[in-house]
């Protein structure tokens, strides 16, 4: 009998607390942290197609079209397909793709899921946070140096 | 570290033999010498595999079937029986068993080790490979009607499968009544609340006991081992892992990984690495274990109780402990050969205060789980001395894990086949001797908070580490090859037990062939045991002390 | 309370409004039966949408229903407009029309409990349709007849489920039953009689007082062990946690209730709740005091109304503690344990109530 008090008084402990741990999404939207991994952006201007992130894609999420003189015609990404490793990033060597904290995104089919490079481009910065600076604290070291703003938009 | 034996804390119940005592041990039964990085191996003849097993298994204590890999070569087809002792797991030998090409079959190991059943089942289903004296050999993963054996190298992927419905086992097809037998026939699943997936439980009633229970699995089999098998070393298998239980044990599927491939390539992992591995993957046990005893308590109080959402909220906080530091919830893809993606996070002294938070929180919160769960008169009724697993039968099937030490065997590879930072800090294998639902859910709840006692030593750790020894990869050539017909076989103690890893190398940047020993699928073969004579209550409080995950039963 | 027994409901509609014979009578019981059941059916709308939900919630740290209204109420219309406009699915082989009327049995059972159960004033009007002198055994039958539907249910279903569900609520209810009159009957040994507004006038007397503050002579109070008694097989009766074996979702999916969609399940779900509120009234007038409280006699139903929620609220408080027992498990503490008690409480009861007369 006790142990069953006990289990009930339990309950009733936390049921007049009066505190809650779900929140009203989205009004309120968790933090996420700084090393979040959520959809791509991508940036033609820094992009060398170099194909690194192609090559590295344990699933064929990444697919770039190039002309007979390989410069880059296409870069297209399924966001639905992807498993969000963040290896693209990892390889990728001048920070042309990069994974955003933005992990709300819908559509009524999948084929809308293919991002071609401008919606990657378009794809926003979730609450401004730019997650290169937190996964390499030290990037401004061998990155960018002279470069300026590094423009993404 | 991959050639030589570690020395064991507790090797003086069966002294070790050196491979050659082993050879004359098994005399002329063994053809010759196929050696692993891991252990010696022993080629024999297709049609002595019981005697040599039992050979093994009664004289020189090798009482563990840890894993059965098949694999199909250019010339032949070849069974590799992994055994092992549950007193020292670091003293391994593998029987390799070649069988013909034209011809597969090989006699059957279910004899002396019963976890062959499975292990050979699958072997024969993706395979294809012919087990005499196999007591049921049907497929294990894939339907039936399936045509081919996936994993043999002639398969053709593009054929289509396509099975008229009449093929197909219809269920209810021969139900039928007779006259003489009362029991019922029951589907459990795979649509069913306590399955924990979809798991199909065929279940013969009498009245309201258990007379016979079958588990009909392969629902979620996703094709892991093939995926592995087609990505590089390097980074393409690392992603995957994570997905086998997907119960947020991610690092620690990715440290079998790991494991396996560091030691078949040669790579010294740094130590500061080592730690932070260590700290990660014990967070993960820690949201596993809160998740097992959540779904335990739901299966067995019945409803979305309060213990349920308690310990998915303790599990969230570490949930995002592991979101800082890895970035993921859930798949983490964190561990690299050799190292760790990521130091932690900046700053790093927000991440101590708040991992130190986590910690001094645990113990108030473990209490309350005894106050709601353990100490109940009703709860106690309900689990103690029921899905009775006895220690000798857990070792015949190969359970392992939480499922083993709450039968009371006292085998953790942690301590017993040290790897990362374990065997430097202090900490203990929790056992219970009770054998029931009750052990197996206190076993875990005990784990949960040794689990936190290794955090709070690596946090330790960590904070004082010199700040110019902070390495967290290894060097590690941007290809790997290993070199050619190399063969490993290495585990880790995942959240539900021994996640073994085999890989074969065949020159190239990807693994010929990739094995994968789950836990869960050991485990949840001694269901039968546990469940046969009991009441459907029971079937269903010891499937979910099991804590089954059916994406890492089925791969 | 009163001395004479106020004004039935049905006859203090008939005297308002003047209705004239046998027929007005009628007419006047029509009516005060659509009213009565309309309260219940209403704290059921509460409770089923919205009430569990939010109490569930706060058992578990949780929010739950907020968005629609003001504190979430209109998920009420919402979840009714929802629930009534799924499609019924009938499935293969199912045995009709056992398996449509199940679904009506079991509310239609627990509603025409509310019969006899004296509800309290409310302004002039006593919430009491009827009172015979059989009140207190008649709403044991009323009650009981639920089994009859869940076994209809569990049996008309074609599914395995549902039979070991219905199977499971006969044996439940039989090992329950007993123990439940039994401890009953030491009530009317006290009361000396089965009128329900009897049982209620007994318990209005001063057990003691205490600083001024006179204590009823609730039975609850001088039998608390026969309290606790009725209170667990209540809860089995009603099959609540951890007594909730017929429908033990996890086990056997949902019991008796698998195959039902739509407004059959809407139906049965009202019913369980009906029966909740139902045991909480029995449980109010056999052991509390019926409708009586402080304050004034004309606001007694709100008295009521305070002890059957309260009732609801404790089955929810034990739904999110305590795990469901195994079936064997329930038939033991029913035909050993509680069976034994309950007689023995009787004996002992009769004992005392002779030796003091």
């Amino acid at each position: 009998m006790i142990g069953l008090m006990k289990s009930m008084a339990t309950t009733m402990k936390h049921a007049l607390d009066g505190k809650t741990f779900t929140v009203k999404y989205p009004e309120e939207a968790p933090d996420v942290s700084p090393r979040f991994r959520g959809v791509h952006k991508f940036s033609q201007e820094r992009c060398i197609w170099c194909r690194q992130c192609e090559n590295v894609c344990p699933n064929d999420t990444i697919q770039i079209v190039q002309d007979d003189q390989r410069n880059g015609e296409q870069y297209n990404l399924h966001i639905g397909q992807c498993i969000y490793c963040r290896l693209c990033e990892e390889v990728c060597p001048v920070d042309a793709i990069l994974l955003t904290q933005n992990f709300e995104f819908t559509a009524d089919t999948k084929d809308e899921f293919v991002y071609n490079k401008e919606q990657l481009k378009n794809v926003p910065w979730y609450k401004g946070i730019d997650p290169l600076e937190s996964r390499n604290p030290d990037r401004s070291a061998w990155i960018g140096e002279g470069d300026g703003e590094i423009d993404y938009q | 570290m991959s050639l030589e034996p570690l020395d064991s804390p507790d090797a003086d119940v069966i002294p070790e033999r050196t491979p050659e005592e082993l050879e004359a041990l098994l005399g002329d039964l063994v053809l010759a010498r196929d050696d692993h990085l891991n252990a010696p191996g022993f080629v024999i003849r297709p049609d002595t595999v019981q005697e040599t097993l039992s050979i093994l298994k009664e004289q020189a204590g090798y009482d563990h079937l840890s894993l059965v890999t098949a694999q199909e070569y250019e010339n032949r087809y070849e069974s590799i029986y992994h055994l092992k002792k549950f007193d020292d797991p670091t003293q391994e030998v593998s029987v390799v068993v070649p069988a013909d090409k034209d011809q597969p079959v090989s006699e059957s190991g279910e004899a002396v080790f019963r976890t062959a059943d499975w292990h050979e089942r699958e072997a024969y289903d993706l395979v294809g490979i012919e087990y005499d004296d196999h007591p049921d050999l049907r497929r294990i993963l894939l339907p039936q009607t399936w045509q081919g054996h996936p994993l043999s190298l002639d398969y053709d992927m593009n054929q289509p499968q396509i099975a008229a419905l009449p093929a197909h086992v219809n269920p209810i097809q021969d139900h039928h009544r007779d006259d003489e037998s009362d029991t019922m026939f029951l589907n459990i699943g795979p649509h069913h609340p306590a399955t924990h997936g979809v798991l199909h439980l065929k279940t013969v009633l009498d009245g309201e006991q258990v007379v016979d229970i079958e588990s009909d699995i392969g629902y979620l089999h996703r094709c892991e081992e093939q995926m592995a098998q087609s990505g590089t070393y390097r980074h393409q298998i690392m992603p995957y892992p994570d997905r086998w239980d997907y119960i947020s044990a991610g690092l620690l599927n990715e440290w079998a990984y790991a494991r396996a491939a560091e030691d078949l390539a040669d790579i010294e992992v740094p130590e500061y690495a080592q730690v932070i591995r260590t700290m990660g993957a014990e967070m993960c046990r820690i949201a596993a274990h809160m998740l097992a005893l959540a779904t335990f308590a739901l299966d067995v109080n019945g409803d979305f109780t309060a213990t349920f959402m308690y310990a998915i909220n303790d599990r969230e906080r570490v949930q995002n402990l592991l979101e800082d530091l890895t970035g993921q919830r859930l798949m983490f893809n964190y561990f690299r050969l050799g190292g760790v993606v990521w130091d932690l996070p900046e700053p790093r002294e927000e991440f101590f205060s708040k991992t130190r938070d986590f910690l001094d929180q645990l113990p108030g919160n473990i209490e309350e789980y005894h106050n709601l769960v353990t100490s109940n008169e009703i709860f106690q009724m309900r689990t103690i001395d029921t899905g009775i697993l006895p220690p000798e039968v857990a070792k015949n099937y190969g359970a392992t894990g939480p499922v083993l030490r709450g039968s009371g065997v006292d085998y953790d590879l942690r301590r017993d086949d040290p790897y990362g930072y374990y065997d430097e800090l202090d900490w203990d294998v929790i056992t219970e001797d009770g054998c029931d639902n009750y052990s197996r859910l206190l076993v875990r709840m005990q784990e949960v908070e040794e689990s936190a006692k290794i955090i709070g030593q690596c946090v330790d750790l960590l904070e004082d580490w010199p700040e110019d020894e902070r390495t967290i990869q290894a060097n590690v050539p941007r290809t790997l090859r290993p070199d050619d017909d190399n063969e490993i076989y290495r585990a880790v103690e995942a959240a539900k037990g021994e996640l073994g890893i085999y890989i074969r190398s065949d020159g190239t940047d990807k693994p010929a062939r990739f094995k994968i020993r789950s836990p869960c699928f050991s485990n949840l073969q001694t269901l039968p045991e546990m469940a046969n004579g009991e009441y459907i209550p029971d079937v269903i409080a010891a499937l979910g002390s099991l804590d089954i995950v059916l994406g890492e039963v089925d791969r | 309370m009163a001395d004479a027994p106020a004004q039935l409901f049905p006859e203090f509609i008939v005297d308002t409004f003047g209705l004239p014979g046998v027929l007005g009578e009628v007419v006047a019981a029509l009516i005060a039966a659509f009213v009565v059941g309309n309260i219940v059916l209403a704290f059921t709308g509460v409770a089923g949408p919205w009430a569990k939900r939010k109490i569930t919630a706060a058992f578990t740290d949780r929010i739950a229903v907020s968005r629609i209204g003001p504190f979430g109420l209109l998920i009420i219309p919402a979840a009714a407009v929802q629930l009534l406009a799924k499609e019924l699915i009938v499935p293969e082989g199912v045995d009709r029309p056992t398996w449509d009327l199940a679904p009506i049995i079991l509310p239609a059972s627990a509603l025409l409990g509310f019969a006899v159960i004296p509800m309290g004033q409310l302004g002039p009007v006593n919430l009491h349709l009827a009172d015979p002198e059989v009140g207190l055994a008649l709403v044991f039958a009323f009650a009981s007849i639920a089994s009859v539907s869940l076994v209809m249910a569990g049996y008309g279903s074609n599914n395995k489920y549902s039979m070991l569900g219905g199977l499971r609520a006969v044996a439940q209810n039989l090992a329950y039953e007993i123990p439940l009159i039994v401890t009953a009957m030491s009530v009317v040994i006290f009361a000396g009689t089965l009128e329900m507004s009897g049982i209620v006038a007994a318990q209005s007397e001063t057990l003691f007082s205490v600083g001024g503050f006179d204590i009823p002579a609730w039975y609850a109070l001088v039998n608390p062990f026969a309290f606790v008694l009725f209170l667990t097989a209540n809860m089995a009766e009603i099959g609540r946690n951890p007594f909730d074996i017929p429908e033990a979702p996890t086990e056997i999916v949902a019991g008796y209730q698998t195959e039902y969609s739509s407004s059959y399940f809407v139906l049965f779900y009202l019913g369980e709740f009906v029966h909740i509120f139902l045991g909480g009234a029995i449980l109010a007038v056999t052991f509390l005091g019926g409708a009586a409280g402080p304050g004034p006699e004309s606001i007694s139903f709100l008295w009521f109304v305070v002890k059957i929620w309260g009732f609801f609220l404790f089955t929810q408080w034990c739904r999110s503690a305590l795990p469901r027992v195994r079936i064997d498990q329930l038939i033991e503490i029913g035909w050993k344990g509680m069976l034994v008690l309950s007689f023995a409480n009787l004996v002992l009861t009769a004992v005392i109530v002779g030796g003091i007369a």
